[in-house]
């Protein structure tokens, strides 16, 4: 991983801010994550995670109005950025050409 | 309830120090939402148990994190831990997995000793009082210096400070009484009622949740009957009915109107649901140091401090000595913080047994502290090589201290979250315990405070330091020239005297220690095994009281007729169960027969210390009722009761004949308390002499079973305890048949803790084996971790000779000459511990007087000393019999 380029893990929490849009705090991308791959995923891990693309630049975010619910606690939502935006793609196209050639059903250990 | 629906306060309090402050409200706002979601569907235990496992794995998560800012934000610089020097510690950690948990568990069980007595202490002798200014609430009280109590007849005090103290505002007083709360099917329900005056609720500053609180007129004598009560029970009771404020209810025998509800968590003054005036009857006149016990309290003057309400006391309180009568002039008026006077904390701080506490969690600690040092020592040195390699190739003094530094951390860290894990458990099982009990001061808080959670963390920096940072500077030191000469060539670090003094001390701290542990955990589970002693499924136990409906200041003929109306309600249920069929007979005690009082006992003729002796107070029936064989002389008769208190004979049991007139025949010799001060006590003359009983049970607390009992005669005390012997019917079925006797007798007489025996002796016994368990859980790791530390010690020191071995051998010394030679030097070594141990045991037995080994207990100390001597020595033979499979060339070569 390059300091431009991106973690599993970081790309699966942009993936979950991609699909939930306006609705991406804390606890919709851990289930995000948690539905669509089917794995549990430590909550401490999605917050650093998030600090940290958001130190990168790739997404943003602000707190929302204090929440009763919440014990008086807003939520944090992110937002992807356009870097953001950029760094998914190339780490799409990224492994895309490495997979060209390659049929995944026909993959044997040797 | 939003109460309810509130995370654990201390889970929180843990969350917001292990988060960093940009995401600390997002993370809060997000568990807080799970929970109240889970909350709707899972009970309220499952959900905050989920809760804390949430912090946890957050806090370990972010805890590395969170060290670094700190130390950064400290200072700036490469010698500071980076998150590779923790990454590199880890994977020290994982190289020596034994170091790792021996070292890991030793420490996590000090921060758990530490960091627990450090929040039982704060809770319990500096408690924060959760009312507003709650600080500026004091107690006015009469401290008694010549028995170390405090003097609560304070009626007479109480109406003079009332008028003339202007520093203490709203001066309230208060008392707990007890009541039959009257229920459904006649059947009495003893509550606890504060009668208290009506500036309690203007002291406290806390309004009511529906209706009123107490108002000065309804302290007026002959007001009509008026009771506030607490959220709990309106709860509970009365299904939190908003139109309960009218009501009546019965309590005793006069019907009281609720005319207030006090909201959730108020208590005020300790642990009180229910509260009702105190009236002061005006007719009969209040005399110094007479009547009820009292506990005054009020809230400092905007503009006093304790000192200036102090003054102010002290001129009120000179003036009364000298219009007071003399026997009361030596008690001092003072005024305190407000919860001292309910933990006597005077008393309390100088107790023996606090004394032994403070000192036995010190001496673990330092034993903890000690041996990992230790461990984590010997191993660092014996990576002076690779130290000397990283200096010569450029790493700096500080980088080297800092990389060890990190790896102690690690360990250390990692100990203090287990041990702050130990201290949550064990408090809320304390907390539960209370609560249970229902008689928690409201002002108890015993969770994981965030207080308790930094100390743990300045313990586990400070225990990276000792165990990190020592070693690493001394490794670096001196030690380091010598390695990097000798790079390449084995030669290994000297360290002589240190590790002499060490293995000296290591010995005796175990020695000296580890035997009154182990017997203190082997009394209670003795007595946690033992039978009970008397028959099982045949007794039904209860505690009695006969409430005195009247005003504190009763007129001394209303006293004695509430007195004897006492004594008539006891004889008439006497009466009334001798009646009943299947009770072959009952008794009544001062208390449980494996319980009583401590009282120091002298002897007529014998000159010599008074010894704490167990009292019970018993009626004639009492031996008979239990079967308690008569060794010497007789039992109780009825003709001994119409003798005055003082003049009563007593019973003893054989461990006294034997502990305190130091044996010889009984019957006739004469035996009383200590007196204080000047006081005279009467002489009591003992004329019998009854088998040991209950067998061989002793309280966990008590050295001995030397017992004295004296005689009671029923309807003496308005209450004691009541057990009843059956035959044919289960005491669980007969509970219920006793309650409604007591109830058609007197409604004022209060049943509580209805129980058969045997199931209330179980519940003592459990709670000894849980003390036991305890007991053993540390001394069982202070013996690993000792052992762990003497092996590591001994075979480090028999190591660095390992090349002398190999040298001597080379010269023609023969194998079993060097042995010996090597084993002699560690047994000396381990000898003299073991001596300074054994002096020191004797000396900590003589300071406990003679309490903490009680003879058995010092067959305990040569015991340890010899495990210790063994491990010592097999930890001394490995090294030296792999030395002398060095070969002698070889040895000489690398010379």
């Amino acid at each position: 991983m390059t300091a431009r380029g991106l973690g599993e893990f970081e790309q699966l929490v942009l993936l979950a801010i991609a699909h939930l849009q306006k609705d991406a705090y804390g606890i919709p991308i851990v289930e995000e994550i948690e539905r669509r791959t089917g794995r549990s995923v430590a909550r401490a891990a999605v917050y650093i995670t998030l600090r940290r693309l958001e130190e990168k630049g790739f997404v943003s975010s602000w707190m929302s109005e204090p929440i009763a619910e919440r014990g008086g606690k807003g939520r944090r939502y992110a937002k992807l950025e356009a870097e953001g935006v950029k760094a998914l793609r190339d780490a799409r196209r990224a492994a895309e050409r490495m997979w060209r050639g390659l049929d995944p059903a026909s993959l044997r250990v040797k | 309830m939003t109460a309810a629906l509130t995370p654990p306060r201390f889970a929180r309090a843990l969350l917001r120090v292990a988060v960093p402050s940009e995401s600390r409200d997002a993370v809060e706002g997000d568990l807080h939402e799970l929970y109240v979601g889970r909350r709707q569907h899972s009970p309220r235990v499952a959900t905050s148990i989920w809760y804390w496992l949430e912090v946890l794995s957050l806090t370990m998560r972010f805890a590395p994190d969170r060290f670094m800012r700190v130390m950064r934000s400290l200072a700036t610089g490469d010698a500071l831990p980076s998150r590779l020097d923790l990454r590199l510690g880890v994977r020290m950690l994982a190289k020596s997995p034994g170091l790792a948990l021996v070292g890991g568990f030793g420490m996590a069980v000090g921060v758990a000793l530490s960091a627990g007595a450090y929040a039982l202490f704060n809770s319990y002798f500096f408690p924060d009082i959760p009312l507003p200014e709650g600080d500026r609430i004091v107690a006015v009280g009469k401290f008694d210096a010549l028995r170390r109590v405090e003097n609560e007849q304070l009626l007479y005090d109480f109406t003079v400070w009332r008028r003339e103290l202007k520093q203490v505002q709203d001066l309230g007083a208060f008392r707990t009484v007890t009541r039959n709360l009257a229920a459904d099917a006649g059947v009495g329900e003893s509550i606890i009622i504060a009668e208290m005056t009506a500036s309690g609720f203007r002291v406290a500053r806390v309004g009511p949740l529906l209706g009123r609180t107490l108002l000065d007129e309804d302290e007026r004598f002959g007001a009509s009957h008026v009771i506030v009560i607490g959220h709990d029970v309106w709860q509970a009771r009365f299904g939190g009915d908003p139109s309960v404020i009218g009501r009546e209810i019965h309590i005793g025998r006069a019907p009281h109107t609720i005319v207030g509800v006090m909201p959730q968590g108020f208590a005020f003054p300790v642990s009180h649901q229910y509260w009702i005036p105190l009236r002061i009857d005006p007719r009969t006149p209040i005399v110094p140091g007479m009547g009820p016990n009292l506990d005054v309290f009020g809230r400092l003057a905007p503009d006093a401090s304790k000192a200036s309400a102090q003054a102010e006391l002290q001129m009120i309180a000179s003036r009364l000595t000298a219009e007071g009568p003399k026997e009361l002039a030596h008690l001092d008026s003072r005024i305190v913080d407000y919860t001292d006077v309910f933990i006597n904390a005077e008393a309390e701080k100088e107790s023996t047994m606090y004394a032994f506490l403070r000192f036995l969690i010190a001496f673990l600690l330092v034993v903890v502290a000690m041996n990992v040092a230790v461990l984590v020592y010997a191993r660092t040195v014996t990576r002076s090589e690779e130290i000397a390699v990283r200096t010569a190739l450029g790493a700096t003094r500080g980088r080297i201290v800092t990389q060890l530094f990190a790896e102690a951390f690690v360990l250390s860290g990692l100990a203090a979250v287990a041990g702050l894990g130990m201290v949550a458990v064990g408090l809320n099982m304390l907390d539960q315990f209370m609560r249970d009990a229902g008689d928690a001061p409201f002002w108890i808080d015993s969770g994981l405070s965030l207080g308790t959670v930094l100390y743990a963390l300045l313990l586990a920096v400070l225990g990276a330091v000792i165990v990190g940072i020592v070693p690493a500077m001394r490794a670096t030191g001196s030690q380091l020239r010598f390695a990097m000469g000798s790079l390449g060539s084995g030669a290994k670090a000297k360290l002589g005297a240190t590790w002499t003094t060490l293995i000296v001390a290591q010995v005796g701290i175990t020695v000296a220690i580890l035997p009154p542990a182990m017997l203190k955990g082997g009394q209670t589970v003795r007595m946690a095994l033992q039978p009970q002693g008397f028959a099982q499924g045949e007794y039904l136990s209860a505690n009695f009281f006969v409430a005195r409906e009247s005003q504190v200041n009763a007129s001394e003929s209303d006293a004695r007729a509430a007195a004897d109306s006492a004594r008539v309600t006891i004889t008439t249920l006497l009466a009334r169960l001798a009646n009943e069929s299947g009770v072959v007979g009952a008794t009544i005690t001062s208390s449980a027969p494996w319980t009583g009082g401590r009282d120091p006992v002298e002897v007529e003729g014998v000159d010599a210390p008074a010894l704490s002796t167990r009292t019970q107070w018993v009626d004639t029936s009492y031996f008979g009722l239990f079967d308690v064989r008569v060794l010497a002389g007789r039992r109780f008769a009825p003709n001994d009761g119409a003798l005055s208190m003082a003049d009563r004979p007593v019973i003893v049991n054989p461990s006294f004949v034997t502990e305190v007139l130091g044996g010889g025949d009984a019957i006739g010799r004469r035996v009383r308390y200590r007196a204080y001060g000047d006081e005279t006590m009467p002489w009591h003359t003992i004329i019998g002499v009854v088998e040991e009983f209950p067998a061989g049970v002793r309280s966990s607390g008590a050295p001995s079973t030397r017992t004295m009992y004296h005689l009671t005669v029923p309807g003496e005390w308005d209450g004691a305890t009541l057990t009843i012997r059956l035959r044919g019917q289960r005491p669980e079925t007969f509970a219920p048949v006793l309650r409604q006797i007591a109830m058609s007798v007197d409604p004022m007489l209060q049943l509580s803790s209805v129980r058969s025996l045997d199931a209330k002796y179980r519940d003592y016994a459990r709670s000894g084996a849980r003390l036991a368990l305890f007991v053993a859980l540390i001394s069982g790791s202070v013996l690993l971790l000792s052992s762990a530390g003497i092996h590591a010690l001994v075979s480090f020191t028999v190591n660095q000779r390992r090349r002398e071995i190999g040298i001597r051998t080379a010269l023609g010394a023969s194998a079993r000459r060097i042995l010996g030679s090597v084993l002699l030097r560690a047994a000396r070594q381990l000898a003299l511990g073991v001596g300074i141990g054994l002096l020191t045991a004797m000396l900590l037995d003589r300071l406990a007087g003679g309490e903490l080994m009680n003879g058995i207990g010092l067959l305990l100390v040569p015991a340890t000393a010899a495990f210790m001597l063994l491990v010592g020595l097999v930890a001394a033979a490995g090294p030296a019999r792999r030395g002398l499979r060095v070969q002698p060339t070889e040895a000489l070569r690398s010379e």
